[in-house]
């Protein structure tokens, strides 16, 4: 471990000298400026180092087949836009799943958002229990991640039969709320079948919604946390309800969480094992010969991620209230 | 003067006519008031709203917990039987004895807590630090920096899986190992056998292959060994680091600089200021963001998977598979081995639930102290 450390510190240290050239003695502030790039050496260095290489070589092996030779390492041979190729005019079901994943996103993430807002302002209210209920809401971001995800999977490819001792989340939620209550719910009222739709999705998944809403309700009571009292306080003074209370004061100062949440939310849903495409990546990578094929649909698809990243980041960032510090 | 010695008369004076109002006012009249109007009605059913709402989640987010627990205990014959549903009928332990014993939980067990605490002990500090210079220290490229921790976010990990594992399995930072074997002799070797043996991370036995494959490959195959997670944590790229960074900035922003000041004019340099004014002062912080990085470690498939591939270092998603005396071919299997399988994973999350038993108050101080803003 000191040895790899060793070895990258001699890499990089001629990049870090160059700004220490400066023959004058520096004022303390940018003595103490240049004290920052001391705490963030390790990652400097392990980005330079590690990561962009791996980023490299993937966008490389993404153009390329590779074989392993034992004595020589391994031998790439480039073969252009081939596995591109592939993988959206020979793979029968990339462009497919990649549709159904982005349709599957575009219907999930408000839905995160709003799920997890709205819990935020509820357990950050003063109430019996309390503390109970928060450390209730946070258990899924501890426990259902990674192998509890794949458990959940298996099971529900090893089974479609819905029953109890399955324990899925989806089973569950079903059993909870029949789909169709809701539509008889919302057909007195005068909303578009695309509404009750998105409604009856959502309370069917709400298992998968609670699982994935953990981060950012964590971000968003912080973000209620960090309101100063006093501003709720003269709003009550000046009589104002609740309802108002939420929305000029409570929207306004948290709509920066909403805009970090956001991003927090596309990045995290496009890029967690159970994503559609990111499973069809997965099973993509353990087939034969799969690797750069995968590489190269992973590489496309990351594309979309920072083109919605994007996309929400400028949306959001127009609406975005800043309160100015004095 | 005046106004403040008339004050309290006037208050006492208030304070009695309402006391003589109170008690003329009949029992009945004064329970209307206080409980037929509006604002107290909207708050009764606010309450209950509130409170249906939060059981109700509570509930969907409990409910799977409980009802793989109660699998987990039935018998063979309960999966069959349509009359039990979440209360096992033959109770029996099977599930637990035979995946402790044919899965190597214990094993894997050792495994995972050595790799999850080496781990994510080292993710917490360097994440501290890097969170720190970037929240403290306006030098100049922090916004890049910051840029680049945002960029490893965003990139999904399988886009690099591929070649995170070529990377290990050819660890070589920039050619030097190549060119250092090169023209490597016996000596060489040895010296690089002595590093090897002070950090006596690595087992007897991948020492020798990890020499073969200096020799061979002209760099070092550090799959199959805790070193690619490490060097991953050493620099802050494991997984969802650039979260942890980006919490600790967060938090980090939030501590008065005239802490430090006042430190650095009692004439304490910039890591020690670090070390024993910041970091005691963000305990709660650096024992959420552990909680995160150790559990996510302890769960993670993904990278597990990827770098160890020989089944010679079990760790905890290796051990979710069908134990050999439990196998059968009767009715009820899909179901049976579900059960199974769910048991594998409550035994996986088991020392995560005490532990967040432990914390979780930490976890919550930690979020609320610190005032994540976007400005």
């Amino acid at each position: 471990m000191t040895n790899d450390l060793k070895l990258n510190k001699t890499v990089s240290a001629p990049k870090k000298a160059e700004p220490k050239k400066k023959k004058r003695a520096a004022s303390l502030d940018k003595r103490k400026a240049r004290a920052g790039w001391w705490f963030v050496m390790p990652f400097i260095i392990g980005f330079i180092a590690v990561y962009l290489p791996v980023v490299f070589d993937s966008i490389r092996y993404s153009f390329s087949h590779i074989k392993i030779v034992s004595g020589e390492g391994f031998i790439i041979e480039n073969v252009g836009w081939a596995n591109y190729n592939e993988a959206l005019f020979v793979n029968p079901d990339f462009v497919q799943t990649l549709l159904k994943g982005l349709q599957q996103l575009a219907f999930d993430i408000p839905a995160i958002i709003l799920f997890s807002l709205f819990m935020a302002v509820l357990l950050n209210q003063k109430m019996a229990g309390r503390a109970l209920f928060r450390a209730i809401f946070f258990i899924p971001v501890i426990l259902s991640t990674g192998i509890m995800e794949s458990i959940n999977a298996q099971n529900i490819v090893a089974s479609d039969v819905d029953d109890i001792a399955t324990g899925t989340g989806q089973d569950t939620a079903q059993q909870i709320v029949s789909a169709i209550d809701i539509e008889r719910l919302f057909a007195h009222m005068r909303v578009g079948q695309e509404l009750v739709e998105y409604v009856v999705g959502v309370i069917n998944k709400i298992y998968d919604i609670v699982n994935r809403a953990g981060v950012q309700m964590l971000i968003f009571l912080a973000g209620l946390q960090s309101i100063s009292p006093a501003i709720y306080e003269s709003c009550q003074i000046d009589g104002a309800t609740a309802w108002e209370t939420f929305w000029k004061i409570t929207f306004p100062m948290i709509s920066p969480m909403i805009l970090v949440n956001s991003i927090y939310t596309v990045i995290d849903s496009f890029t967690t094992d159970s994503n559609l495409v990111m499973k069809f990546i997965a099973s993509e990578y353990t087939s034969s010969n799969g690797q750069e094929i995968s590489s190269a649909m992973a590489w496309m698809y990351f594309m979309i991620v920072i083109v919605a990243v994007g996309l929400i980041a400028a949306v959001c960032s127009a609406f975005v209230f800043y309160q100015k510090k004095d | 003067m005046n106004a403040q010695q008339t004050a309290p008369k006037m208050l006492k004076n208030t304070k009695n006519k309402i006391k003589v109002e109170f008690e003329r006012t009949p029992l009945k009249d004064r329970l209307k008031a206080k409980f037929i109007n509006m604002a107290f009605i909207t708050d009764v059913v606010w309450y209950i709203f509130r409170l249906v709402l939060l059981l109700g989640i509570s509930y969907i987010v409990l409910f799977p917990f409980y009802s793989q627990i109660a699998g987990s205990f039935m018998g063979r014959d309960d999966f069959v039987d349509v009359t039990v549903m979440l209360i096992p009928k033959n109770f029996s332990l099977d599930m637990y004895k035979f995946i402790v014993l044919e899965n190597d939980y214990l094993k894997a067990f050792g495994n995972t807590l050595t790799l999850s605490a080496i781990t994510s002990l080292i993710q917490v500090f360097v994440c501290c630090l890097i969170g720190y210079g970037l929240a403290k220290f306006k030098f100049k490229g922090n916004k890049y920096v910051f840029l680049a921790v945002v960029l490893t976010m965003v990139v999904p990990h399988q886009t690099l899986q591929l070649s995170l594992f070529m990377e290990f399995r050819f660890f070589d930072v920039f050619g030097i190992l190549k060119f250092l074997s090169g023209n490597a002799t016996v000596g060489d070797v040895k010296w690089i056998n002595d590093i090897l043996a002070s950090i006596n991370i690595f087992g007897e036995e991948s020492k020798n292959k990890l020499i073969q494959g200096i020799i061979n490959d002209g760099a070092l195959n550090l799959n199959n060994s805790f070193m690619p997670l490490v060097v991953l944590s050493l620099s802050g790229l494991a997984f969802k680091n650039g979260l942890y960074i980006f919490m600790l900035r967060q938090f980090f922003r939030g501590v008065p600089d005239e802490l430090e000041e006042s430190a650095y004019i009692d004439g304490s340099g910039v890591f020690r200021t670090f070390l024993s004014i910041i970091l005691p002062l963000s305990v709660p912080m650096m024992i959420t963001v552990f909680l995160f990085a150790f559990s996510w470690q302890w769960t993670d498939d993904f990278y597990t998977r990827l770098f160890f591939t020989t089944n010679k270092t079990i760790v905890m998603p290796d051990i979710v598979k069908i134990p050999t005396s439990l196998e059968t071919n009767y009715a009820g299997q899909n179901l049976y081995y579900s059960a199974i399988r769910n048991t594998c994973g409550l035994m996986i999350i088991a020392p995560l639930v005490i532990m967040y038993a432990f914390l979780q108050n930490f976890l919550v101080q930690g979020i609320e102290r610190s005032g994540l803003t976007a400005d």
